[in-house]
């Protein structure tokens, strides 16, 4: 066998396999998710009538899509924010700065990524209960009368209200993974920054910020991607899209149209237009976030 | 070049390999599909009666949830020992409804489904063609005991299309108002038998400090059951029929004079600040425990919620329950009654044993067993009287038999229709929209179904 046919046995053994596996569970579901978007289908039985475009005729004019793909683009935008504000502060506080007990907070910040969603949203669904809750009885500290907001209950504070758990637990992954690019970066940098007189927000800005950039750039990307495609579950658990569809998702839309009102076709629709944003706010992303790649000699 | 050639005969073998894999499935579609001749046949030449009993193979699907399945199994062991020769497969679990759906859609049915449970939605089955018409079956059929199964049921089967039976209703409950009894008691409070009465009682206990009304707001079901589809049978002086009329989605049904009457009362308790302002956020178990906590002091629910609760009953809690507060004084309670059903496949491969499943299963001692297992009632006229049934059940038959009480038809709306009226309510009882918007979004619903 000459080298090259060698090689290219090789790459075969390798890439064969995770190809074969692609196709079947990422591009068999995705043609055939777009398949169904153009068939009326309740999901129960093997009819199907071919309708054309009209699921995507119904789906601009649904005001709950709206509704959906403005609350998933707030939990998007808040999210971003949050978590890599406080997981780079965090990052930064554990490894930079001589802060007392870094590896016991390392833990502790951790340890919402080990708990099951579910969890996460049955207890903050505690928090947020209106008669008997944490928040509300702390709130009643501080008042005359008894505070009975209803958290999850109002339009106004309902995404909000969702918005805390989502950072809350996604801040501990974020900071373990900014916390390795950090440590990366060699000691000589800080060391020849301190001599030159560099204070610690500087030496943040000019070393460490530039040279964790490709991390944060991944962080962000992914944090956009599973809020896009899984910000369903905190959402069915803690209040299912309700009150009056005020909180609907695009993920529980798709959930309550193709599994709780039997039309799986435009519940199919629904993961289109999912898969369409993932894809156009990534690409959007990966250029606003292009950056000169900073290379440590 | 020549990778690519490879990727691209790695690609052509994935497609052969999907068509084939699809292929495989279509297949198995039809073989499922068509009911296997030889078992019925079987069957049918040997007859219930035959002392050898049915033969072949019989497979029943039920959802386990608040009911347990322990009823259910000592049925079907007794189904099996009067059948030996029948090979019976049991596809049951809390999840059954989403594990048996692939079936479904592919047509290999079980012969019997019981239908209840997330994912399960009776008039979608028939809409999609899953179940089979029962009607000729149900004017005949007799249970093992001899007796005609119509004359015994408490609820008769749902009328779909006008007049054609899918399903046979064998959960039998009612919604309501609960209350606790020994609570009311200490406070002095009078549990209401009509609108100024509960009116009034609400407004005592808002005096005392604590919510009147709490319900279960992410879950507006709850409220529709147990307050506002009973108040638009009472503002239809009684008669249950405009809950048909909804099913069947008729014009005007959801925006009459007895739903505006009905609405209003729903508006008069926001107006009055009477409904708990933190229910809206609060799932089943959150505000039946707040109800249980002396949070407040009725709750809508149904007749299973003494058992779902039972571990969380504090020492002294006695419940009582209200089939409904919105009727005039001397007008007669409404019962809202909620079933869940047990039907036959269209696609079922032993109809023979189908049937006769239904016919074993619909009997005074099976309904008592259900009423002792599980705490609920069955469909079927039994004296529960000195069975170990809960108080409340007892307290709700004695409604259900009483001369002044009249019970609904069971209504199944639409799926999307339904979810539109819960939206409504749920909006409605938090003051953001008015009646009129509820009548509007709900023949708006219904409109687009009707198309």
């Amino acid at each position: 066998m000459t080298q090259s046919a060698r090689r290219r046995t090789f790459f075969i053994i390798f890439l064969l396999p995770t190809f074969l596996f692609f196709c079947l569970f990422t591009l068999y579901p995705i043609v055939k998710g777009v398949q169904i978007s153009f068939f009326d289908w309740s999901g129960g039985t093997k009819e199907m009538d071919f309708i054309g475009l009209d699921n995507y005729k119904q789906l601009l004019r649904d005001p709950i899509v709206g509704t959906a793909v403005g609350n998933d683009y707030f939990l998007v935008v808040g999210k971003v924010i949050g978590i890599m504000l406080l997981a780079t502060f965090f990052a930064v506080a554990v490894t930079r700065l001589n802060v007392w007990g870094k590896n016991v907070y390392r833990v502790l910040f951790f340890i919402p990524n080990v708990i099951s969603v579910v969890v996460i949203g049955v207890l903050w669904r505690y928090v947020y209960n209106p008669n008997l809750g944490f928040l509300n009885s702390f709130l009643s500290l501080f008042t005359s009368e008894r505070v009975q907001t209803a958290w999850l209950g109002e339009p106004h504070t309902a995404m909000m209200s969702l918005l805390w758990p989502s950072i809350w637990a996604g801040i501990g992954f974020y900071m373990i993974l900014l916390v390795a690019a950090i440590l990366s970066i060699p000691g000589e940098l800080y060391e020849a920054a301190d001599l030159d007189g560099a204070s610690q927000w500087r030496q943040f800005l000019s070393v460490t910020l530039p040279l964790m950039w490709e991390q944060m750039k991944v962080s962000i990307l992914h944090i956009v991607m599973t809020t896009l495609n899984g910000s369903f579950i905190l959402v069915w658990i803690m209040t299912e899209g309700g009150p009056d569809n005020s909180t609907q998702v695009m993920g529980s839309y798709l959930y309550q149209m193709g599994f709780r009102q039997y039309h799986m076709g435009y519940a199919a629709t629904i993961g289109v237009l999912i898969l369409v944003l993932s894809l156009l706010t990534t690409i959007i992303l990966q250029r606003v976030l292009k950056r000169e790649t900073i290379e440590m000699a | 070049m020549k990778l690519k050639q490879t990727l691209g005969g790695g690609l052509a073998l994935m497609l052969v390999l999907l068509s084939a894999a699809c292929g495989g499935t279509n297949s198995g579609n039809t073989n499922g599909g068509t009911p296997d001749a030889s078992p019925t046949e079987v069957a049918s030449n040997n007859g219930a009666d035959s002392s050898k009993g049915l033969t072949g193979e019989f497979e029943i699907q039920y959802f386990v949830g608040g009911y347990g399945d322990s009823w259910w199994k000592e049925v079907i062991s007794g189904f099996q020992a009067a059948n030996p020769e029948l090979k019976i497969t049991q596809s049951a679990g809390p999840n059954i409804n989403d594990q048996m759906r692939p079936r479904w859609i592919q047509g290999d049915t079980p012969d019997v489904v019981f239908i209840d449970g997330a994912g399960s939605n009776e008039r979608q089955m028939i809409d999609d063609g899953q179940l089979m018409d029962l009607t000729e079956f149900l004017k005949e059929a007799e249970n093992t005991d001899g007796e005609k199964l119509t004359d015994i049921l408490i609820s008769q089967p749902t009328a779909y299309e006008g007049t054609k039976n899918y399903t046979l209703p064998l959960v039998f409950g009612s919604w309501g108002l609960f209350y606790d009894k020994a609570f009311f008691n200490e406070k002095g409070w009078k549990a209401p038998t009509n609108w100024s009465e509960f009116v009034a009682t609400n407004e005592q206990v808002k005096a005392s400090g604590i919510s009147s009304l709490i319900h279960t707001g992410v879950y507006p079901y709850y409220i529709n059951g147990g307050l506002v589809d009973s108040a638009i049978v009472a503002g239809n002086g009684g008669d249950g029929s405009i809950l048909t009329q909804q099913a069947n989605l008729e014009e005007g049904s959801f925006s009459g004079p007895a739903v505006q009457k009905a609405l209003a009362q729903v508006v008069e308790l926001v107006d009055k600040g009477m409904i708990d302002p933190g229910a809206v956020s609060l799932n089943h178990t959150d505000a039946q425990i707040q109800w249980l906590q002396h949070k407040a002091a009725f709750i809508p629910s149904g007749l299973w919620l003494e058992n779902e609760m039972s571990k969380d009953i504090p020492e002294g809690f006695e419940f009582g329950f209200i089939p409904s507060v919105a009727q005039g004084a001397g007008e007669n309670n409404i019962v809202i009654p909620y079933t869940n059903t047990i039907a036959i496949a269209e696609k079922a491969k032993n109809v023979e044993a189908a049937k006769a499943f239904v016919q074993y299963a619909f009997t005074k001692a099976n309904a008592i067993r259900w009423a002792e297992l599980t705490g609920a009632l069955m469909n079927i006229k039994a004296d529960l009287t000195n069975t170990s049934a809960s108080e409340v059940v007892k307290e709700a038959m004695a409604f259900f038999n009483s001369d002044t009480t009249t019970v609904a038809p069971v209504a199944v709306l639409n799926a999307d229709v339904e979810k539109a009226k819960q939206d409504a309510t749920i909006a409605l009882t938090t003051g953001r929209i008015k009646a009129e918007e509820w009548m509007q979004r709900l023949e708006a619903a219904a409109a687009k179904v009707r198309k």
